[in-house]
């Protein structure tokens, strides 16, 4: 990694050449709260903002995509260009950084990457952004605070300009042509590290995370979840609003002449009452059934494989859980085996 | 602004089907069809090697796919059985399929059963229903290599005589000195002569060697606790134990979520488990 400091005022000239070669998605305000859109102007751009409402991850996992168009009869694929614009994602936090890192593990595995999210992932540039945490957010708790890597270029404020830290050619290249920039000096460094100093001690809540996995196996029975069941809308929207949530479901839809159509993958949750049933049955008819395995996956199934869990405190859940369930709320429970009014 | 777009993901995408033809089918049972199928990609079909236990995904164009287990051994080259039951839209659709009409198959994908390191060992294999699908791929196999087996044991339970799968060639190795073979209905008709009750029944009758035997079980939900409970009275260790799992999937290769039993995906880390890793599976007996 290499360092530059580039004036905050340089900013609209680095997204303006940016623009030039990638397709600019940004962080802009939109009623009371923010969104990551396509910026039409870099006046629009707000690197100021706590937290958009939903995450950036359907630029790279889109809710609804064409895997393939087929022809019925002769039960073929016809062949369908992939659609892989060059998108840079510029404004992402730590935490976002981190979320794609989390799902690179399941898309980009050895075993059978994904071809579809591996070829948006390599033509999407990432340009993170320091943050101050809001009340929801508790990225602290799981070390998704802080990232390198992941990023092409991540900016932390320190003050009147941005610390750059570059960690790709792409991202050195940009930073070349459309900003001015600097090399940084101690004093920069030191101003860094104030920064990241002021940022860590202004989270309010402090969490006990510990020996989650033993706990959900532990307490696997334990009455909270039949309480949280009982609250639970079943609405999906913890996983829609979730940067983590990968699930999706996959189906045919045809043309009009019935003769041709597209298999088509959309976003899925396994809140819905579907989500695990089968001919015989369903595996998880409940909802406290349901609300306990998106925790049992996030917390242990997915760390039983990665060594991490499947969250990166953004708190977007909890600003959209009508039932206010959140992963706070359940880690409080877990470690007490009561659910806080 | 410019937008490029890369060349399709034809090559080693995992979600595109490869054609196969449908080169035999036979009615089991009136729900029940064994289709055979060959990949018409040489190379595709060269390279497709799969254990016992393993599944593919059946696709059709249209309609979308469905998790079926392989049926025949992995020692019958060139050709792949399915035993299939018409329970909904994929596999209903495949019911009114012809033969030579082609299908598609993605995999083989998942965990099947350890043959090799059942080898040198006695088996006693369980089935219950359609359950008989993934161990008849391993039942096949161990008949093809006899010798390197012990005692092989093979109770199997289906609900009335009709719906007994692959029922000829069972009632003719019923009388056969190198394969224990038993079958049980729940509900007999007139034509039946054979045993009555659960499949649990049939462990009254056997005889086993449990420092050398190796278990595997397949069926319905319902039948694994009570199985198991008979396999753990008859001092099998539960790590020798297999078991295979059926859950909802979509994709087949770990992403799609569907499949989640426990901490693990069924598609990746099953659908055979050993029966000791199952234990520590919630939700999964
Ligand atoms: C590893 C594995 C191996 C298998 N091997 C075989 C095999 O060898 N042979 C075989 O015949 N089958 C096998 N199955 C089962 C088979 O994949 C399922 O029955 C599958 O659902 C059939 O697909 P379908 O499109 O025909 O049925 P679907 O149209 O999906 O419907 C199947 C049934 O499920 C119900 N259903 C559909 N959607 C839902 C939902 N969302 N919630 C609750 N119920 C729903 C339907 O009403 C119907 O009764 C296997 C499954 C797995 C996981
Ligand atoms: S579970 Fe909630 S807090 Fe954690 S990453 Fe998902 S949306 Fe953010
Ligand atoms: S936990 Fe909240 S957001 Fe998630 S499904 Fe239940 S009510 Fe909806
Ligand atoms: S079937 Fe998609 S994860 Fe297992």
């Amino acid at each position: 990694m290499f360092f530059k400091i580039i004036a905050k005022d340089e900013v609209p000239d680095l997204v303006r050449g940016i623009a030039t070669e990638y397709e600019v998605i940004g962080p802009q305000a939109k009623g009371t709260a923010f969104v990551f859109a396509p910026l039409k102007d870099p006046a629009d751009l707000r690197l100021d903002y706590d937290m958009t409402i939903l995450p950036a991850k359907r630029y790279i996992l889109p809710e609804r995509e064409t895997l393939m168009r087929f022809s019925v009869e002769d039960n073929e694929v016809v062949e369908a260009e992939l659609d892989a614009p060059r998108r840079a994602l510029f404004g992402l936090h730590p935490c976002d950084v981190n979320s794609l890192l989390l799902m690179d593990n399941v898309f980009l595995d050895g075993g059978d990457p994904d071809p579809y999210y591996k070829a948006r992932r390599e033509n999407t540039l990432i340009i993170g952004v320091s943050c101050m945490p809001a009340p929801t957010c508790f990225c602290d708790a799981w070390g998704t605070d802080e990232t390198h890597r992941g990023f092409d270029i991540f900016l932390t404020d320190i003050g009147d300009s941005y610390y750059a830290s570059i960690s790709s050619v792409r991202g050195a290249d940009l930073v070349d042509r459309f900003a001015k920039g600097r090399d940084i000096t101690a004093e920069d460094t030191a101003a860094f590290q104030e920064r990241s100093a002021a940022f860590k001690a202004a989270f309010e809540h402090e969490i006990d995370t510990s020996q989650l996995p033993v706990l959900l196996d532990a307490k696997y029975d334990s009455p909270i979840w039949q309480e949280f069941g009982e609250m639970c809308l079943a609405c999906g929207a913890c996983s829609t609003v979730c940067p983590t949530c990968y699930c999706f479901d996959v189906h045919d839809e045809l043309d009009a002449d019935q003769k041709h159509g597209e298999r088509v993958r959309t976003w899925d949750s396994c809140q819905f009452k579907d989500f695990a049933g089968v001919a015989h049955g369903n595996f998880r008819d409940s909802r406290a059934s349901r609300v306990r395995y998106r925790y049992y996956h996030k917390q242990w199934g997915y760390l039983s494989r990665y060594e991490k869990v499947l969250c990166v405190g953004c708190g977007r859940c909890t600003r959209a859980c009508k039932a206010d369930i959140n992963p706070p709320r359940v880690v409080r429970a877990l470690q007490t085996g009561v659910v806080d009014r | 602004m410019t937008a490029s777009t890369l060349a399709s993901p034809v090559q080693l995408n995992p979600y595109r089907p490869w054609p196969a033809r449908i080169t035999s089918i036979i009615d089991l049972t009136p729900q029940e069809k064994l289709f055979e199928l060959r990949l018409i990609d040489d190379a595709t079909r060269d390279a497709f090697d799969f254990e016992a236990g393993q599944f593919v995904e059946l696709s059709l164009f249209g309609v979308g796919e469905a998790p079926i287990s392989i049926s025949s051994a992995p020692s019958k080259q060139g050709f792949i059985e399915l035993c299939i039951r018409d329970s909904g839209d994929v596999t209903g659709a495949m019911h009114a399929k012809q033969c030579g009409d082609i299908v598609g198959l993605r995999g083989p994908f998942g965990r099947g059963f350890p043959f090799q390191e059942m080898k040198g060992h006695d088996v006693l294999l369980v089935a219950g229903g359609l359950g008989i699908a993934p161990l008849k791929s391993l039942i096949n196999h161990i008949h093809d290599d006899r010798h390197e087996f012990g005692k092989v044991t093979i109770l199997y339970g289906a609900r009335t005589p009709s719906e007994i799968l692959f029922r000829r060639q069972f009632e003719m190795w019923q009388h056969r000195e190198d394969f224990d073979l038993m079958l049980t209905v729940d509900r007999p008709d007139e034509t039946w002569e054979g045993e009555v009750g659960l499949v649990t029944k049939l462990f009254d009758k056997i005889d086993l060697d449990p420092d050398n035997t190796y278990g595997a079980l397949c069926g319905p939900p319902v039948m694994y606790k009570y199985v198991i409970a008979e396999m753990r009275k008859k001092d099998l260790d539960v790590d020798k134990i297999y078991v295979s799992f059926e859950r909802r999937m979509k994709c087949g290769i770990g992403k799609c979520g569907h499949c989640g039993v426990g901490h693990q995906y069924v598609c990746v880390d099953g659908p055979v488990f050993n029966y000791w890793e199952a234990m520590n599976l919630q939700e999964a007996i």
